[in-house]
């Protein structure tokens, strides 16, 4: 390495980071396509990915029925009819893994709510994570090829996950409604007054929605859906429910804390709105 | 010259699995940060340019994979990596115990780090929420991992596994 005097290789510190913040700006996710290097590199990572994931959860259900046994060797007499139910238990959850896989090749996902009211579904397993603590972020296994693009609405049958931000030729990323980058239009489904979803950093998957007009009542336990006015979401995915209510501190506005329907530690397949339907006559 | 692949390989199957199954190791909303770990542990060995060097580039992997706000991990993980090099000729290297304080101490530094970055691409966190469900946790998390994998990497090192040719 050539030696630098320190007057210089503080000349050289400067000008890097003024080029990383200048770079990390510009490419902040809003931004339009990402570069065909990054394409093929997240491409190509993905594919490892999706090994990686299946082998973790493989893994996990491994260990996770050992230790069940376990626990239940410390109540010694409560072993043996234990265990003849897990096993009982076990042979079903085999049945059903089989019917499960069966209904899901034949429907391919396209049933339940959403095909009912005309929406056009893709599926997609979840490859991969945000390496982080502060994003939530999720890779899943369908790109451009499959017709997903930027903005379209991630769900599953339990309810929103979130939208896609990025795409690659073969994967796309998803923003998850979480994030605390993101915020959903939405509403309180019995009453119909509005207001902001918005998530947090760390992951704990909580949510709060802001700006609740505060002329209406609003009670734990209410059910709060996507609005669709004016807002890149379809129309009337459920989110939350209502958990805690205070005033916000201008004291012009409720804030809620809405507790997901989403699972969003346990995600595994998603399924991406690509359009609607015109009904059938 | 083998040996300068043997970090690059380390730092990317760290990386493939900080996508994938570690997620599935998440307490309390937080996973541990395996990239981190391996850039802090190669810091304390080989001082403070290396450590800067490799936590930028062990950074800005984590930077492409996440596809946005390219520099963010790097130049987080870059101060890291620099900071942990000043204890290379300072601090005893056997002891776990060190690189767990080590570990906890870079892990609030990188993260604060981070949170300032954050601040300036303007994405909202509240300080509250970010210091102590994000920056406490994960330091904790990662300095309590560095006793099941120090030693063993330790080991590889003492053989020469990362010598990448300079003495």
């Amino acid at each position: 390495m050539i030696p630098l005097t320190s007057g210089k290789r503080l000349f050289f510190l400067v000008i890097l980071l003024v080029l990383v913040l200048y770079v990390m700006r510009v490419t902040a996710f809003g931004r339009v396509g990402a570069t065909p290097l990054e394409g093929t590199l997240v491409d190509t990572f993905a594919a490892l990915e999706q090994v990686a994931t299946q082998l973790g959860w493989g893994v996990r259900d491994v260990f996770g029925f050992p230790l069940s046994l376990v626990t239940a060797a410390r109540r010694a007499n409560e072993l043996s009819e234990r265990v003849a139910r897990l096993e009982g238990e076990l042979e079903q959850a085999k049945e059903y893994r089989l019917e499960n896989e069966r209904l899901k090749k034949l429907l391919d996902f396209k049933s339940g709510p959403a095909a009912a009211s005309g929406l056009e579904v893709t599926a997609a397993a979840v490859v991969g994570r945000d390496p982080g603590n502060w994003f939530s972020t999720i890779t899943i296994n369908k790109g451009r090829a499959q017709g997903i693009r930027e903005n379209m609405t991630v769900l599953t049958p339990r309810g929103l996950v979130g939208r896609v931000i990025a795409t690659t030729d073969r994967t796309a990323t998803v923003l998850l409604i979480t994030d605390p980058r993101s915020a959903v239009s939405a509403l309180i489904q019995d009453s119909r007054t509005p207001g902001l979803v918005e998530g947090s950093a760390g992951g704990a998957g909580s949510l709060h929605m802001i700006h609740i007009p505060n002329d209406l009542p609003v009670r734990p336990g209410q059910v709060v859906v996507t609005s669709g006015t004016g807002s890149i979401f379809a129309k009337g995915v459920p989110i939350g429910e209502i958990a805690d209510v205070k005033r916000d501190p201008t004291g012009l506005f409720f804030e809620a804390s809405v507790r997901p329907f989403v699972d969003f530690n346990r995600l595994e397949e998603v399924l991406v709105i690509t359009g609607v339907r015109s009904p059938v006559p | 010259m083998l040996g300068l692949l043997v970090l690059p390989g380390f730092l990317s199957l760290a990386l493939l699995l900080q996508v994938t199954v570690v997620d599935l190791l998440r307490v309390k909303g937080v996973v541990p940060d395996l990239i981190f770990l391996l850039v802090v542990f190669y810091s304390f060995w080989r001082g403070q340019r290396e450590g800067a060097f490799w936590g930028f580039v062990a950074g800005l992997m984590k930077d492409f994979i996440t596809g946005s706000y390219l520099g963010l991990n790097a130049l987080s993980t870059g101060v890291a990596g620099y900071l942990v090099g000043w204890a290379e000729s300072r601090l005893y290297k056997e002891s776990s115990l060190v690189v767990m304080v080590i570990t906890f101490l870079a892990t609030l530094v990188s993260q604060l780090v981070y949170y300032l970055l954050l601040v300036y691409l303007e994405i909202k966190v509240p300080f509250g929420v970010a210091l102590f469900q994000v920056v406490f946790p994960s330091a904790m998390y990662n300095a309590l991992l560095v006793p099941l994998f120090y030693r063993k990497f330790y080991r590889l090192y003492l053989k020469g596994w990362f010598r990448t040719g300079q003495p």
